[in-house]
């Protein structure tokens, strides 16, 4: 509660709700960047930014693996908790973003951190 | 009114022209049902092979259910060969090398380079292009036909003729065996030559002398497949068929009294020959590479405790093999003499040949 507090609810993007989202599957949210919401097989919930480091490709499309997504293009992998890579052609971590699951509603609370974007991948309303 | 003994065969140039085989690739090849592999080669899911059916390249692999799953090996985007090996095995994806259009095992469009800003382009739309599939006798047939002759009609009809009713090629369990031995021959001579070769055996007691060792009655020129339901008897001498008559190996148990100690040969129009016999199944499946170009895939089929037991089935395997040699050495030297000017307008088939005759109006009608 004291961090909702800190942070204020209009910062929390809300994802779906949590029933919707079964173990092993993935969300897209149409972000700006886009984000991917991801339930693993041990239950637990993670948002990292959905767009490959390495090339524009959807992670949400991707092949999740404990707590690891490999992109469905080049195969790296991102580490959920941390958004490290373990290999080329990606050499950048995603973004990772704080979940917060209220009252069986998955939100998530978007990073203040730039963006890791692909060549040709940017914000709107950023050159 | 005199009839003649001998009737016509194809003119020449149905052995040798271009635009006859191009004709046949479509009405045939592309039309039917074509038997393209052993659905034990597809042993778990993402596990492939390439084929060439017609003029066309098809990736035949195994989704996540188990169903086995046919598609065009053509990317949906520029049209690059997806998979260029004859076979081999995905974890999960079948990935163009040349953009990374990324499809899942039942052709779905999973992932591309900037897919995610083209949202109007449908997944399964723009799937890999599926081929119909059927399984039977434990092979992957596919029909590239955009709706598919009857499976029924075309192919186990051919059982039927044959063998005089469907159920008696059930008794040989055929999709419960087991490949035992493999040989792949890459024969240079057209598709109707080697199938015109398997109809008759007019030829029998000059290039096959071990098989009419085995089976006597081949000697008089007339083949099984003249008959109906008349499976040619070994020789009273023969314990089993193998290359010097020696006792083969554990007898397939559904084999009835009728059928043992006899070989049964089926052809299945366009490319499949089955010969049955009591201890083993000869399955040929024949590719069409060119007009002169044939590649054939011939299974030896055993019971599973006889490959797993490690039985030595050379001197099984070596009878027919050798058969098939003497075969294809004999269309290579009928190939290149079919554009001779002296066979212009083909040759004669004797009467023992003259079911082949059937088969030539069958072409012929296919082709138009």
């Amino acid at each position: 509660m004291f961090l909702f507090a800190k942070l204020g609810c209009d910062s929390m993007i809300p994802a779906c709700p949590l029933a919707s989202l079964p173990r092993g599957e993935a969300l897209r949210i149409e972000a700006d960047p886009p984000i991917a919401v991801f339930h693993t097989e041990d239950g637990e919930i993670y948002a990292i930014d959905d767009t490959c480091t390495h090339q524009d490709a959807s992670l949400a499309d991707g092949w999740l693996e404990g707590c690891e997504i490999e992109c469905p293009l080049h195969a790296s992998r991102f580490d959920l908790r941390t958004g490290e890579v373990d290999a080329p052609p990606a050499k950048r971590p995603v973004r990772t973003h704080r979940v917060v699951v209220e009252n069986d509603v998955v939100f998530v609370v978007p990073s203040d951190a730039p963006p890791n974007l692909p060549p040709g991948v940017t914000v709107k309303g950023q050159a | 009114m005199t009839t003649s003994s001998v009737i016509p065969t194809l003119p020449g140039r149905y052995y040798v022209d271009p635009e006859i085989f191009a004709l046949e690739q479509k009405n045939i090849f592309e039309s039917m049902w074509f038997c393209v592999v052993r659905s034990s080669d597809l042993g778990k899911p993402g596990a492939f092979k390439t084929v060439q059916v017609g003029t066309e390249s098809i990736l035949v692999t195994r989704a996540r259910s188990g169903a086995v799953r046919a598609f065009y090996n053509v990317c949906r985007h520029r049209g690059a060969t997806i998979r260029t090996e004859e076979s081999g095995e995905v974890k999960r994806t079948f990935q163009c090398p040349y953009h990374a259009w990324t499809y899942d095992l039942d052709g779905k469009l999973i992932a591309a380079p900037n897919l995610t800003k083209m949202a109007d382009l449908d997944r399964v739309e723009y799937g890999l292009v599926k081929v119909h599939v059927r399984e039977w006798l434990g092979y992957v047939w596919v029909c590239l036909a955009d709706d598919p002759p009857s499976f029924e009609d075309d192919v186990l009809a051919a059982v039927t003729e044959r063998l005089g009713a469907l159920d008696l090629i059930d008794n040989y369990d055929v999709p419960s065996l087991e490949v035992g031995r493999r040989i792949v021959y890459d024969v240079q001579a057209n598709w109707k030559l080697i199938i015109e070769n398997f109809m008759e055996c007019y030829h029998c007691a000059t290039i096959h002398p071990e098989l009419t060792e085995v089976l006597p009655e081949f000697a008089d020129g007339y083949a099984a497949q003249y008959f109906v339901g008349h499976g040619a008897e070994f020789g009273d001498e023969i314990q089993g068929f193998t290359i010097d008559g020696s006792a083969g190996v554990d007898r397939i148990p559904g084999v009835s009294e009728d059928q043992d100690r006899r070989y049964y040969a089926i052809t299945i129009k366009p490319q499949v020959f089955v010969n049955l016999v009591p201890d083993h199944v000869i399955l040929h499946r024949m590719f069409p590479m060119a007009v002169d170009r044939t590649v054939v895939e011939c299974d030896w089929l055993y019971l599973p405790g006889v490959v797993a037991g490690g039985k030595d089935l050379d001197k099984s395997v070596e009878l027919f093999h050798r058969v098939n040699e003497q075969d294809f050495e004999a269309c290579e030297r009928t190939q290149p003499r079919m554009s001779s000017r002296t066979y212009a307008k083909g040759g004669v088939l004797v009467p023992s040949e003259h079911h082949i005759g059937a088969f030539h109006e069958w072409v012929q009608d296919r082709i138009g």
